[in-house]
């Protein structure tokens, strides 16, 4: 029963939340847009219109190194966090059909990563990967004989470190998004599979795989997004060292900005971001099922 | 129902991969505990010493006592609440116009909002960096409230709307029969249903905020307006070898609150997860 003319009566109820979205994404994302194309610094007001921001990254040696890092730090952290939160879930899946008790508690341990704030987790990561003698793997590596690794000061290490500690934090949501998609499949496949006398692996491979390709897909491009743009845990961890060895796109952006004050570049950077972002969705999403879209 | 000997045997091997990635998961939290235990003699003999002999609660008083960590939590607490209320009293009138109207172009709307959600902070933040300079807000909470409930909004849209979906439109209906006008049937009747919603994306919003570092840290440079995040940061930069156990006793302070709200209130957590999942 609308007692209104419906398009017009929503505008009211829609008004404060668009024009905060507005003034808060829309206004920056063009303002954004224009200073890539001036050669603006962060504590000067005279900007004069240039290509120089845009053109000048093109072929800088920093940038490839840090596409380089952004491709191997966001596709380590997004399968690792796949695969893991994947397994995670088909565990407590599996234990809760056979009535096995402490699911509850396992889920709330894996959770309880995802609560600690990403600058936190880079700084617990730190004091594990500690280099001194008395650093926590380090020190428990000798204590069983084995020698020491340069978790954090060899550079293709570091890389290593910093996708674990990503993966140790973002697992949860992988787990609590795959684990709703595998409790939604339909059970009655899996006793009419063992009719048919299939192994655990074909019905994983045959019934449960398909079925979670959409939320295996969803998560990747949710997660994706997010490990793009995120930069506190490696910032805490490694602050992108040694060298530029773990520098990725985003502390790069944020690293030009605010510590090189080069406004115009920093906004070209943010942009590429969001480009890649924007691209990567378009990808996956395009692999959807129809009718999931 | 009798369990065969292969399935008992398969139960064991499920009990013992749980309780494997239970320990992996809470390692690293048992180790910051163990550091904030010791005593500074005792952080320098490592992995031997994880259950300290002379276990101390001294590190813990003595980051409480600094006035500064006082002062970041409750900045922290500040912070994330009047955010989250904001946030969901922003969403909820779009969350419900979007639940109960219907109009051009709402799917494509509703999908421009989610995209929203892509645009990095750092694209955003350095022209609003500008703006609230301009505007004098850099420095100041109120400033920085308002960019906490923009980054919250977004998301919170799409969990009220699904709450509000679960809530039948014939008590509006039977509402305006009543003589109840569209807002008081929003106030009275939709709202008072959906608390369970309300409160759920009230307290992601808040365990999200308390979080948040990258907004405080580009807007606010003065160590007093700090919310415990950027001060940790800054607190791990200036550490040393010798003040392990203190950063160790802090950062478990700092990360506490979050966990103590997540684990009472885990449900209403895994909700909002879970409905976003779905709907997803």
């Amino acid at each position: 029963m609308q007692r209104e003319q419906p398009g017009r009566a929503a505008l009211p109820w829609l008004l404060p939340s668009f024009l905060l979205l507005a003034l808060f994404y829309l206004y920056p994302v063009f303002e954004a847009l224009r200073l890539a194309f001036t050669d603006a610094r962060l504590f000067d007001a005279t900007t004069t219109l240039s290509l120089g921001s845009i053109t000048g990254l093109w072929g800088s040696a920093p940038l490839a190194t840090v596409l380089r890092n952004t491709l191997a730090y966001t596709l380590g952290s997004v399968l690792g966090q796949l695969a893991l939160g994947l397994c995670i879930a088909l565990l407590v899946v599996r234990a809760e059909r056979a009535r096995l008790r402490g699911t509850l508690v396992l889920r709330t341990i894996v959770l309880a990563a995802w609560v600690i704030p990403a600058i936190a987790n880079g700084i617990i990561w730190q004091l594990l990967f500690s280099e001194a003698p008395f650093g926590a793997i380090n020190s428990a590596l000798r204590l069983i004989g084995l020698a020491p690794v340069a978790w954090l000061s060899d550079p293709g290490n570091a890389m290593i470190s910093a996708i674990l500690a990503t993966i140790w934090q973002g697992t949860a949501y992988s787990m609590i998004l795959l684990y709703a998609a595998l409790r939604s499949i339909d059970q009655s496949l899996y006793e009419a599979a063992a009719i048919d006398n299939a192994t655990g692996f074909e019905r994983f491979w045959f019934i449960t795989l398909p079925h979670l390709r959409p939320a295996l897909l969803v998560n990747a491009i949710l997660i994706m997004i997010m490990t793009l743009n995120m930069f506190d845990t490696v910032l805490a961890l490694t602050g992108g060292g040694p060298g530029r060895a773990t520098e990725v796109l985003s502390l790069f952006a944020y690293n030009t900005v605010f510590r090189g004050f080069e406004l115009g570049r920093g906004a070209a950077l943010s942009l590429l971001l969001l480009v890649i972002s924007l691209v990567l969705t378009v990808c996956l999403t395009l692999l959807l099922p129809k009718g999931r879209k | 129902m009798v369990r065969s000997r292969g399935e008992r045997l398969s139960d064991i091997a499920v009990y013992l991969a749980m309780a494997l990635l239970a320990l992996v998961f809470l390692l690293p939290i048992l180790w910051l505990l163990s550091l904030a235990l010791r005593t500074q003699a005792e952080v320098f003999l490592g992995a031997a010493r994880f259950i300290p002999e002379a276990p101390t609660l001294d590190n813990f008083a003595s980051v409480l006592r600094d006035g500064g960590f006082q002062s970041y939590i409750w900045n922290t607490v500040k912070l994330s609440a009047l955010g989250a209320a904001g946030a969901v009293g922003f969403a909820a009138p779009a969350a419900y116009a979007f639940s109960r109207f219907s109009f051009r172009g709402k799917g494509a709307m509703m999908l421009g909002i989610l995209s929203v959600q892509m645009v990095s902070g750092l694209v955003i933040l350095i022209p609003l960096y500008r703006m609230l300079d301009r505007l004098g807000l850099l420095e100041s909470h109120f400033g920085t409230t308002l960019l906490y409930i923009a980054a919250g909004v977004p998301v919170t849209i799409w969990l009220l709307k699904i709450a509000f979906d679960t809530i039948p439109q014939s008590l509006d209906d039977a509402a305006a029969i009543d003589g109840l006008s569209r807002l008081e049937s929003f106030l009275l009747i939709t709202l008072p249903l959906a608390a369970p919603g309300l409160i759920s994306a009230f307290i992601l919003n808040l365990i999200l905020n308390w979080s948040q570092f990258l907004i405080p840290f580009i807007m606010l440079s003065a160590d007093e307006k700090w919310p415990i995040s950027v001060a940790i940061f800054r607190f791990a930069g200036a550490s040393s070898a010798a003040t392990t156990q203190l950063l160790a006793a802090a950062c478990l302070l700092a990360i506490l609150p979050a966990l103590a709200v997540f684990v009472i209130l885990q449900r209403w957590i895994l909700a909002a997860l879970m409905a976003g999942a779905v709907k997803d």
